[in-house]
């Protein structure tokens, strides 16, 4: 628990201190609660996500950095390895491959290369996986991008 | 499941990827990438020597061992995925502690008598008959090849660096020691320097070749080898005659009252070995 928080609050001043170092990830902790943390990133380019603003909600166990954190996309997004109601996210990092030398920042760092390169086999959106399994990449990324734009760009008036 | 790996342009943990950041890599070398702070007993896993806290890097392997039905043999580096089958730590700038994944010593190739090695070297130097050691130049008894030498040498060298491969290490330094008795051998009776002058040369050549693996170990190693050279005998007789010089030192001290804290432990494991002594000697070698 100390050693999570003590850890945590390093992160955390990482953070602060290199505020601007990557322009696509924003973290930001909850004031009253250092076990939660948002991140706000941007759609790689080239991607359907292009454009796109991402919200992702932490939720980071006491025993951390030994258990991986718990993350999942808040904004709707169309991805084979996102679950479209619940936003879970299907990532090896995250579950089995998790090494505590992973920080939150690369953790996103690592959601971000996931959206570039979708991994059609391990599906937790079956209509998209099915999409890019068959081969139909053109109805893919329109989807994806049709989501981008309904649920993560700013509303014009 | 999709793997972070394996997508080239996702960022390997704990280092920066794709350049543009500045500054925080001198912070991640000196510091524990589990904890993220300074060094607390810096600890190397064996293969790879990427280093963390000694605590921080065993709780990880414990929380790998909870996930694992089997006992775990090795551990992957949290860094660069390599396997290690133990962790170096409190190294001192003479001696490490090792600790090794496997927790059964069963499963382990170094045993109990190993163990009494390292605990011998952890005792004071004993100066033994200088007058043997003596003879042994003038007379130019080394002439006689030890043929127990190597499998000796083996063994000592184990127990030294905890380590069970050891070869590289026993070529080298049982060949530094064949070629410069070959090469005494060969020297005109004219050219002979003196026992003493011989003495130290075959001295400083040993401890040169054994440095760089046995450090601070390296000048008690280099009397030990003589003494065994002198003694003439074979690894069982001689491992009888050094555990009674043991067991001198350890009375001795008790006398001084000494306080050295393996005391109690050293003369138990000794008693112990006197009575099952052949089993224990014999079944290494």
């Amino acid at each position: 628990m100390q050693a999570s928080r003590a850890r945590l609050f390093k992160e955390y001043k990482e953070v602060q201190r290199e505020k601007s170092a990557d322009p696509d990830i924003q973290l930001i902790c909850d004031d009253s609660n250092i076990f939660k943390w948002t991140a706000v990133i941007k759609g790689p380019s080239e991607t359907p996500f292009e454009g796109g603003v991402f919200q992702l909600a932490f939720s980071i166990p006491e025993q951390y950095p030994l258990l991986p954190p718990q993350v999942r996309f808040i904004t709707k997004i169309f991805h084979p390895n996102v679950h479209f109601k619940t936003g879970e996210i299907c990532l090896d990092i995250l579950k089995n491959a998790w090494s505590p030398a992973w920080t939150l920042q690369s953790v996103c760092r690592a959601i971000i290369a996931l959206m570039a390169h979708p991994e059609a086999d391990s599906p937790l959106n079956c209509d998209s996986g099915n999409l890019l399994r068959s081969g139909d990449i053109r109805g893919y990324q329109s989807m994806a991008r049709m989501y981008t734009r309904l649920a993560a760009m700013p509303k014009k008036e | 499941m999709a793997a972070a790996a394996s997508t080239s342009s996702a960022a390997a943990p704990g280092s920066p990827s794709g350049g543009g950041r500045r500054g925080p890599s001198a912070a991640v070398a000196c510091s524990c990438p589990i904890c993220l702070e300074g060094f607390e007993d810096e600890a190397y896993l064996d293969t790879c020597l990427h280093s963390f806290c000694y605590e921080c890097i065993t709780q990880w392997v414990s929380i790998v061992a909870s996930k694992h039905e089997d006992p775990l043999s090795s551990v992957k580096c949290p860094l660069c995925k390599t396997e290690s089958v133990s962790i170096l730590h409190a190294f001192d700038g003479k001696s490490f502690q090792r600790h090794y994944i496997e927790q059964d010593p069963g499963k382990r190739h170094l045993v109990d008598a190993h163990q009494l090695i390292s605990q011998f070297y952890n005792t004071r130097e004993i100066s033994d008959d200088a007058a043997s050691v003596l003879q042994y130049w003038k007379q130019r008894k080394y002439l006689r090849k030890n043929i127990w030498l190597e499998t000796w040498l083996r063994r000592e060298i184990q127990a030294l660096t905890q380590d069970e491969n050891v070869e590289a290490i026993v070529y080298h330094i049982d060949g530094m020691i064949e070629s410069f008795m070959k090469a005494q051998e060969k020297l005109h009776a004219s050219k002979q320097t003196s026992p003493e002058h011989t003495r130290e040369e075959f001295r400083s050549l040993l401890s040169d070749a054994a440095r760089p693996f046995l450090l601070g170990r390296t000048a008690r190693f280099v009397t030990e080898v003589e003494l065994f050279l002198i003694s003439q005998r074979n690894i069982d007789a001689y491992s009888r005659v050094r555990l009674q010089r043991f067991k001198e030192s350890a009375s001795h001290v008790a006398r001084e009252q000494d306080t050295l804290p393996q005391d109690r432990p050293l003369e138990d494991h000794y008693l112990y070995l006197l009575n099952e002594e052949t089993d224990c000697v014999g079944g290494v070698i």
